[in-house]
């Protein structure tokens, strides 16, 4: 059986960072469907939630992070699980200079441009890992 | 307490100041060592402008002035012009910066040094630079003007 | 005499957490607090980075009073806080808020609208309270 990907952002409420990983994530979710990819909380996670421990132990996950600071994948291989890829919003800002959000809730059209942008990675590294690339 | 460093704490930030570097107004520091002088960015301005994601730097043999331009450092929230504090020409770029611009951020007084400069006149340079008693004061003032803001 | 005793500052810990549309709710009332209500008096604490063992974050929450802000019972950044840094001063859940005081949480998580507008006023003017009881108790 196919296993889900479980994708967790750092959410970072200081930096725009944080929603952008979080509107991609949510956009990939809404393209692929439930049954393939699905998030949660890092926090839920990290405060030994049973269900969310069994959801990430059980499936592959990939970690959004804002920057290079990783909290999302510490968090999660501080748990014993191995993060199967572990993307940065900051990289996909480095591909698209020109697109700079405008506030750290508030993305404005250039902030969500950089959303379908990492969104598109994302499902790019879905599919790598579903065809069995590590 | 911290040797190598003076340290203040406001909110949730601590602001560091290498003891041994010197220091210029516009947040650059510089520190000699061989007759070379290394030069980086202050942990206030990365603290400040946020994760580095651009450098545009000029290139090995380039010939910069005191106080010249010297590149450009760009964030999500910010691009800011960087200056030399010193006369001289630049003999290496720090080659870790090009895959990872926020090793400025991480480690600004160490990994994080931008260029190396074969220096003109050290001593006439260092004169009119701060050293980090003089230069700690004046980056609270900034810190305490940055949170007056609010 | 008293007043050098008086905490300068609050700490506001949102959970952010994604799986439920109260966890985005905890972002924007947090962010509507720190950047218009109490600018000035409120700090965030990232929980992320606050988890990861980020000594800024940590050692802030321990020195100062901290309001946590969770999106429901399960209580993630309560927990959080109290394991990490001692408990909060207030923990705000927002589920039990809204029901409380009869307003719909958002049907999205993923966006909030003009009529959410409420539920993020509510939420804010909830720690807004917290926190200058805080400041003017000490």
């Amino acid at each position: 059986m196919k296993k889900k990907m479980v994708i967790l952002p750092c959410s970072v409420i200081g930096k725009a960072y944080g929603e952008m990983g979080r509107q991609a994530i949510y956009e990939l979710i809404e393209d692929l469907g439930e049954e393939q990819a699905t998030t949660t909380c890092l926090a839920r996670l990290m405060i030994d939630d049973p269900e969310t421990k069994g959801l990430v132990h059980e499936n592959l996950v990939i970690t959004v992070d804002g920057c290079a600071r990783d909290c999302a994948r510490k968090n999660v291989e501080f748990t014993g699980k191995t993060v199967s890829s572990a993307l940065r919003v900051i990289d996909v800002f480095k591909d698209n200079r020109d697109l700079k959000p405008e506030g750290i809730l508030e993305l404005g059209e250039p902030g969500f441009k950089l959303v379908h942008h990492l969104a598109r990675k994302l499902r790019e590294e879905v599919d790598r890992l579903n065809r069995g690339e590590a | 307490m911290n040797d190598d460093f003076m340290e203040v704490t406001y909110d949730k930030f601590t602001f560091r100041v290498r003891r041994d570097y010197w220091y210029h107004p516009e947040e650059c520091w510089a520190k000699e060592k061989d007759g070379i002088i290394t030069v980086g960015v202050t942990d206030f301005l990365q603290k400040t402008v946020g994760d580095v994601a651009f450098l545009e730097l000029p290139g090995a043999g380039t010939e910069l002035s005191r106080e010249g331009e010297a590149g450009t450092m760009e964030t999500i929230k910010a691009t800011v012009a960087l200056i030399s504090p010193v006369s001289g020409k630049i003999q290496e770029v720090n080659p870790l910066l090009e895959e990872n611009p926020q090793l400025i951020n991480t480690d600004p007084y160490g990994e994080g040094w931008v260029f190396r400069v074969n220096p003109n006149d050290w001593g006439a340079d260092r004169k009119v630079l701060w050293d980090a008693q003089t230069y700690f004061p004046k980056m609270e003032a900034k810190i305490k003007a940055e949170m007056a803001k609010k | 005499m008293l007043d050098q005793f008086k905490p300068l500052k609050v700490g506001i810990i949102p959970c952010n957490g994604e799986e439920i549309c109260e966890g985005t709710l905890t972002r924007f009332a947090c962010r509507k607090v720190l950047d218009s209500l109490r600018p000035g008096d409120t700090v965030t604490i990232c929980l992320p980075l606050f988890i990861a063992g980020d000594k800024g974050e940590q050692n802030f929450a321990k020195t100062f009073p901290t309001i946590t802000v969770d999106g429901g019972e399960k209580r993630c950044s309560q927990k959080s806080t109290e394991r990490l840094s001692g408990r909060p001063r207030y923990a705000v859940v927002i589920s039990e808020l809204l029901k409380e005081k009869g307003v719909e949480p958002p049907s999205s998580r993923r966006k909030l609208t003009a009529q959410d507008q409420t539920a993020i006023d509510l939420v804010a003017e909830d720690i807004v309270k917290k926190v200058d009881e805080i400041l003017e108790k000490g």
